[in-house]
This record gives C-alpha cells, sequence and structure tokens, in this order.
C-alpha cells in the first residue's frame, strides 16, 4: 500500500470525523419527535398496512411502542430520529418481562436483533394469565 | 473499484467533503431542505471510507480480467477519439443500468448493494454509504464486455468513475425539479428520490446511472409524485446502526437461510429480495400487488383512477 493512498485514507478519515462532529453540531437538540397514540398508530399503518392493531402499548419514554394485530405483535423502536419496526410472534411479545423498567424484545433478525422499550408494567394486567 | 490513470472519484473527494459541510451547514440555518441525523451520518461516511479501502482488495482481480479480456478484443477502440468517448459514455451508462437493475431484483447482489439503500434519511452524505462487498459480489464482470469490444480497460475506469461521481449530487432533497428537458434526459434528484422511496409505488424504480431514457425505454421509470412524498430507506429498515450489521446482514441473512433450508439454495441466493419457498414474506411484486389492491378497494383510489 502506497504512502499517497495511506495519506489520503487519513485525510479523508479526518474529514469524515469533521463532518459528524458538523451534524451532530447541527441537529442537536432535534430528536425525533415522541410517540403519542396517534403518531404510533401512523407509523403502524405506514409499516403493516391493511393490519388491524387491536391493542396499543406506548412506552413509557415515548421512544417506541408494541401492538397486538391477531397472532402477531409489532413493535417501533427508536432508530436516530426515526422508528424500525419489526414483527414477531404474539405470545413471544406477552412472555417477555421487563427488566430494571425495560422490556426486551428478541426479533431474531441480524438487521434488528432486539427492541429495548421502556415499559416497566408487562403483560398488561388485563392480558396476564 | 478499478482505478484509470485518472480517477474522477479521487479527485472529486475534495468536493464531495465541501458539499456534504455545505448541505448540513445550509440545513441547519433553514436555507435548504435536508434532513441529518448524527449516528446515520456517521454510518454513511464511514461505510463509504472503508468501501474505498475494501475495493482495493478485489480491484487488481477485476482489472487483471478486464487487461485479459482486452487482449483478445474484437477492434481496438482509440482512448484519443471523441466518438469513442460518446460511445463509451452510453454503453457503460447502459451496462450501469442493468448492473443496478441485477442489484436490486437478485438477492445475492442486493446484499452487496442494500448497504446503499439502508438509511432512512437523502441527504448527500447517504451518496457515500457505499458498498464494501461489491467486489466479492463479482459485478465488475458485467463491464468486461466494453474490453472485449475494444475499449481499453483504463478508458471503461475512468467512465465508471464519471458515472459516480454524477450520481453524487443526486442524492439530495435540496433540488426539486429541473426543467422537463433535462428530467426527460438525466437522472435527477427527484428521479432519484423515487429510487430510494420505500413507498411500494416507488420500489424497484428509476435504476439510471446518468441517462433516466434506460428506464423509460426498459419499463422501469416512475416519476416523483406530489401526492407521494418519498419515505426513504428499506421495507424492513435497520433497527442498529452497528456498521458491521449494515455491511454484512444481507449476506447473513442469506447464509442463515441456506443453512436452514439448504435444498432452497438456489431461490435464496437468485430470487429477488424477500423471496422464500413458501411465499410467506414480501417481494416488491407482492407489496406492489398488494398496494394497488389497497388503492383500488379505496374510495380515494377508486375516485383518482
Amino acid at each position: 500500500m502506497d504512502t499517497a493512498y495511506l495519506i489520503q485514507f487519513a485525510v479523508s478519515a479526518t474529514a469524515v470525523g469533521l463532518m459528524v462532529a458538523l451534524a451532530a453540531w447541527a441537529t442537536r437538540g432535534r430528536g425525533a419527535p415522541l410517540l403519542d397514540e396517534a403518531a404510533a398508530r401512523a407509523w403502524l399503518a405506514d409499516e403493516f398496512p391493511g393490519r388491524q392493531i387491536e391493542g396499543l402499548w406506548l412506552a413509557d419514554d415515548g421512544r417506541g411502542a408494541l401492538a397486538r394485530s391477531g397472532e402477531a405483535a409489532f413493535v417501533l423502536s427508536r432508530m436516530g430520529d426515526g422508528y424500525a419496526a419489526r414483527q414477531l410472534p404474539w405470545t413471544q411479545a406477552l412472555a417477555a418481562r421487563p427488566k430494571d423498567g425495560r422490556l426486551t424484545l428478541r426479533l431474531a433478525d441480524v438487521a434488528a436483533p432486539r427492541a429495548v422499550l421502556a415499559i416497566a408494567a408487562w403483560p398488561p394486567k388485563a392480558l396476564a394469565a | 473499484m478499478m482505478k484509470g490513470p485518472i480517477d474522477p472519484v479521487t479527485l472529486a473527494t475534495p468536493f464531495f467533503i465541501a458539499t456534504v459541510i455545505l448541505e448540513i451547514v445550509l440545513a441547519r440555518f433553514g436555507k435548504l431542505k435536508a434532513r441529518y441525523e448524527t449516528s446515520d451520518t456517521a454510518v454513511s461516511l464511514v461505510m463509504g471510507l472503508i468501501s474505498s479501502a475494501a475495493g482495493l482488495l478485489t480491484a487488481g482481480a477485476s482489472f487483471a480480467a478486464a487487461v485479459w479480456i482486452y487482449q483478445h478484443r474484437l477492434f481496438t477502440i482509440p482512448m484519443t477519439a471523441i466518438w469513442a468517448w460518446v460511445l463509451v459514455f452510453l454503453l457503460e451508462d447502459l451496462t450501469y443500468y442493468w448492473f443496478h437493475r441485477l442489484s436490486h431484483e437478485r438477492r445475492i447482489w442486493w446484499a452487496a448493494h442494500v448497504n446503499h439503500h439502508s438509511s432512512q434519511h437523502y441527504n448527500l452524505s447517504t451518496a457515500l454509504r457505499q458498498t464494501w462487498t461489491g467486489g466479492v459480489a463479482g459485478t465488475w464482470a458485467l463491464w468486461l464486455p466494453l474490453s472485449l469490444l475494444g475499449f481499453p480497460p483504463a478508458m471503461v475506469a475512468i467512465q465508471k468513475g464519471v458515472s459516480l461521481v454524477y450520481q453524487y449530487w443526486i442524492h439530495t432533497e435540496a433540488i426539486g425539479r429541473l426543467p422537463a428537458p433535462i428530467e426527460a434526459v438525466f437522472n435527477t434528484p427527484s428521479h432519484h428520490r423515487v429510487h430510494h422511496a420505500r413507498n411500494p409505488r416507488y420500489l424497484d424504480r428509476n435504476y439510471a446511472g446518468i441517462l433516466i431514457v434506460w428506464d423509460r425505454m426498459f419499463g422501469s421509470f416512475q416519476p416523483e409524485l406530489d401526492e407521494e412524498a418519498c419515505r426513504y430507506g428499506l421495507v424492513h429498515n435497520l433497527g442498529t446502526f452497528n456498521i458491521v450489521r449494515v455491511a454484512f446482514h444481507e449476506w447473513i441473512g442469506i447464509a442463515q437461510d441456506i443453512v436452514r433450508q439448504p435444498r432452497h439454495t438456489l431461490g435464496w441466493l437468485f430470487g429477488p429480495p424477500g423471496w422464500s419457498p413458501d411465499g410467506s414474506r414480501d417481494t416488491s411484486a407482492k407489496l406492489k400487488t398488494a398496494w394497488a389492491a389497497r388503492r383500488e378497494s379505496s374510495p380515494a383510489g377508486r375516485k383518482a383512477a
């Protein structure tokens, strides 16, 4: 590997650091809007069009949501200033137990290995066995 | 990517850096439309940085293949003739169209290309979110027929670089629609926003590099519509900023599928993204069909039709 390439790579890496720092400065204080019920339903309608939402539970910090649709659970978890959505079996979601105020759902997806939601009370009393 | 005596991408790197900085700063002060997010920007730029190094690993093999093919060329095309540059511009752009279409429509090549589409944002940094595995995916072989025709490998490499540099500036929301004659012929920010959108009606459209005419000719053109704003990213957006997962998630997904059902190996590799033996997953075609059915059954959709 020649010296010119290494210098070019080092300069580019420094520039990357600068641009990321600049993006952090430019976007500070501009996180994703927290989810309320209407926003969560709108996200779910986009992600799972045509699917009926039978129950919706918002994360305590507004940074995610869990929904039931038949035998499926839909989860929305914060991803930067947006959200990532995944589906898992409802029985699996129902069986999860919160720890330290967080509900961790394993998603069996290498691109979204788990969703962590600030849901301290789970399952809801009405659904608890 | 193999590099010619002049590498347009290297030459343009200072321009890339300056314009990303400009877009971030002007957006910060509300002077243009652009949405940045720190982790997303970091992933895009580091993907681009490492991509340039990863490309070197296979550059030797791809260049050697091109040189070997060129030694068996059908014609000798001079690098100094203007007509030769016009011809290589057109043929390279046509090759790019089919490379890009294959990269979206066959999962093995989508695995290498998916990284570029994995941001939920669409800004100049997204242009630099490039693959680490393009070389091993072997799509560089699609350009070998140009060397067989008689274009010098260096000439092809330069034109590939020109195309990449051209495609940089179209990754922006800051530019609306350009005058109709330009939109008719060239790939523009508007056309490419559609390409990066995950809305079902926009999926697998506008594969062009420089000339949008290929999409018009081959039936893959979709204009950007005022009534449907682009939503960017993947059908199933990433739930992590872990750069190793960003780079390799589709490759790992393919491997997991093959291990689980080895007798469907060909389907897992060469089926469209979202293909599965039982049809339980979503392909673009399935998503488009479902979208069309919902549209048809909604009162607003029937009215529009």
